[in-house]
């Protein structure tokens, strides 16, 4: 191996290095014009083995699901709070969202529940608590029967799809307890929804 | 002209008692019934004590209540002229309130005297009672006042319970009718709304979260242990007492079903009276018992229909609107007050049972949850006009509007049955 060959490929290397990664963290922030035009300028005559031995470099100890698929059945925190904070975030329970004054299941929370069956299923150790809510539109009294209403759709769905009954309970809140204060169809949208809880049994 | 006289004979009279509140007191007397209007005289106290201490708890308050009272209108006083009388003709007044107290120990002696204008005493009656009476005594005369002179049941010692949230969860709160005396009833440290009155004044039925559902609960105004009423159905709100018996009316449900449901308020004798899928709520008994109102969504929005006592009978009364809520019953079940929105905006709305005619009282911001005052002539209500919810008075139209609460946000007002 000559020596300016040598050099080149550490040259290829470098760059890769700084290259790919660097797209890889950046690609949900940058504009994708921008990633396609620095990639291809900078790596025009890469041969295939040299880009792959170096993004095996770059990536090799992250891959932890190979290893132990069962990990975040696992590594779920004991607080309850924290649970249903992660169990959100990861999308493992979702709400359920509805439109105005009126309480049946759209796709999306159809698939949000549809979601939220599959993992309770796998973890019968927990029961769960359906909060019923409502946008500020329309009347205490009558809101909190909707939110009622909305609370056993999701209710009764989530049993059709295997969960069982005696795991769930319902609770209305009606328009009490926004989660955005605002008063506008954005705050609102956010404000009529199905909120699953995760309660211990 | 007769506004005119009367604004400023209470502006004369506020002149007279400089500790009074003496802030949102502009009554609007309608000159049709000025005709039911005596015309009445009230000089300063006599006493030894000093004014202030008097002023305040007593005076002001009785003042206020009697300016109110749509059956007064209060005269300007000319000075240092004497109860008698020569004030009586000084004043133009039909009626001279004359005034004595004393001070016997921690007791207040409160001498009152109504004279006529030939210096006859007509009603006379003497009242005893600590400092912290003084404002209860001041709504009693008031109260004996408004019987001697037209011979109906006065409304000051009415009480209006809310819940309000300045402890932090909303609570169940009660006030004296003109605002003043707000005192916290329950401390469920949960949210708890939704009071509604018994018949006799006695007690309270409400919702709270405190068990972490909805649950309905029994409170006695004067203190001691709540009661849960347990129902074995969800939701167990807008319940409200019936006016002839121990049954509650309330919104249960089953399945996700809300329906109009009464049980007895030891929890037993369940009976359902609605049975339509839709969403049915807020009941509301007619002051005879017989029928009761409510809230469905079977038309597709919102709207509300009686009913008889059983359940038979149904019939829709709110026709305008795409969303009405909150009826209830003037006292003289002539008349349902409710929620109904207007160009996207909730007011109060009085129609006439009869004739089914409507009429909205127009006001800023949304304006919900209307409560008849015992003698029909007044509408507690809340509004967020000012940015926050408060309770609001005022005349049935739409006159005399007065703020009633002022920290943090208040709600859900139910004037008690009865105000003597």
């Amino acid at each position: 191996m000559s020596k300016s060959f040598k050099s080149f490929a550490v040259t290829l290397v470098l760059l890769a290095a700084v290259v790919v990664p660097a797209c890889q963290k950046k690609k949900p922030v940058v504009a994708p014009s921008a990633t396609a035009t620095v990639a291809p300028a900078t790596i025009p005559d890469v041969p295939l083995t040299v880009t792959t031995a170096t993004v095996q470099t770059v990536t090799e100890p992250t891959d932890f699901v190979k290893t132990n698929t069962d990990v975040t059945t696992e590594t779920l925190p004991n607080d309850i709070g924290e649970l249903n904070r992660v169990a959100q975030s990861r999308g493992y329970i979702a709400d359920a969202f509805f439109e105005y004054n009126d309480s049946s299941l759209s796709s999306d929370a159809q698939t949000a529940l549809t979601n939220s069956a599959t993992w309770l299923k796998k973890n019968g150790q927990y029961n769960l608590l359906i909060e019923g809510h409502c946008d500020e539109r329309g009347t205490e009294q009558y809101n909190l029967a909707l939110g009622d209403r909305r609370a056993n759709q999701a209710k009764e769905y989530l049993v059709t799809l295997g969960v069982d009954a005696a795991r769930i309970r319902t609770v209305s809140y009606g328009e009490e307890r926004p989660f955005d204060p605002g008063h506008d169809e954005s705050a609102w949208s956010k404000n009529r929804r199905d909120h699953l809880v995760l309660v211990g049994r | 002209m007769k506004r005119t006289t009367s604004l400023l004979a209470l502006l004369f009279s506020i002149a007279a008692m400089p500790l009074a509140s003496q802030t949102q007191i502009h009554p609007e007397i309608d000159p049709s019934k000025a005709i039911q209007i005596a015309r009445i005289a009230i000089p300063r106290p006599e006493t030894t004590l000093p004014l202030e201490t008097i002023n305040a708890p007593f005076f002001a308050p009785l003042t206020r209540d009697l300016a109110y009272s749509g059956v007064f209108a209060i005269a300007p006083i000319p000075p240092n002229i004497p109860a008698g009388v020569d004030l009586a003709k000084a004043a133009g007044a039909q009626f001279v309130l004359s005034l004595k107290l004393d001070q016997v120990g921690e007791d207040f002696n409160i001498d009152a005297r109504l004279l006529d204008s030939t210096g006859a005493t007509q009603f006379g009656k003497r009242y005893r009672g600590g400092s912290a009476a003084l404002p209860r005594i001041a709504h009693m005369l008031g109260n004996d006042l408004v019987r001697f002179v037209n011979g109906k049941p006065g409304i000051f010692l009415s009480m209006i319970g809310f819940a309000s949230n300045r402890t932090g969860n909303f609570e169940i709160w009660l006030m004296d009718w003109d605002g003043s005396n707000q005192r916290q009833i329950t401390r469920h440290n949960a949210l708890s709304i939704l009071p509604s009155w018994s018949a006799d004044n006695e007690r309270m039925v409400y919702t709270s979260f405190a068990r972490g559902t909805s649950d309905m609960y029994i409170i006695n105004r004067r203190g001691g242990a709540r009661t849960h009423v347990a129902t074995g159905l969800n939701l167990n709100t807008s319940a409200t007492f019936s006016p002839i018996s121990n049954d509650i009316a309330f919104v249960g449900s089953v399945a996700g079903n809300p329906d109009i449901y009464v049980v007895k308020d030891d929890g037993t004798n369940l009976r359902r009276l609605t049975h339509d899928s839709s969403i049915e709520s807020t009941p509301e008994w007619s002051p005879n018992g017989r029928q009761i109102s409510f809230t469905s969504g079977r038309s597709g929005s919102p709207q509300i229909y009686t009913m008889d006592a059983e359940g038979s009978n149904v019939q829709r009364i709110s026709f305008e609107g795409e969303w009405n809520d909150d009826a209830t019953w003037s006292p003289d079940g002539s008349q349902i007050a409710y929620t109904s929105r207007v160009n996207g905006r909730f007011q109060i709305r009085i129609a006439d049972l009869a004739n089914h005619q409507s009429r909205i009282l127009a006001g800023e911001g949304s304006n919900e949850q209307p409560a008849w005052s015992p003698d029909g002539k007044w509408i507690a209500f809340q509004s967020n006009r000012s940015g926050t919810w408060q309770i609001y008075r005022m005349r049935v139209d739409g006159t005399d509007l007065l703020q009633l609460t002022f920290e943090r946000e208040n709600k859900d007002p139910d004037w008690s049955k009865k105000g003597d």
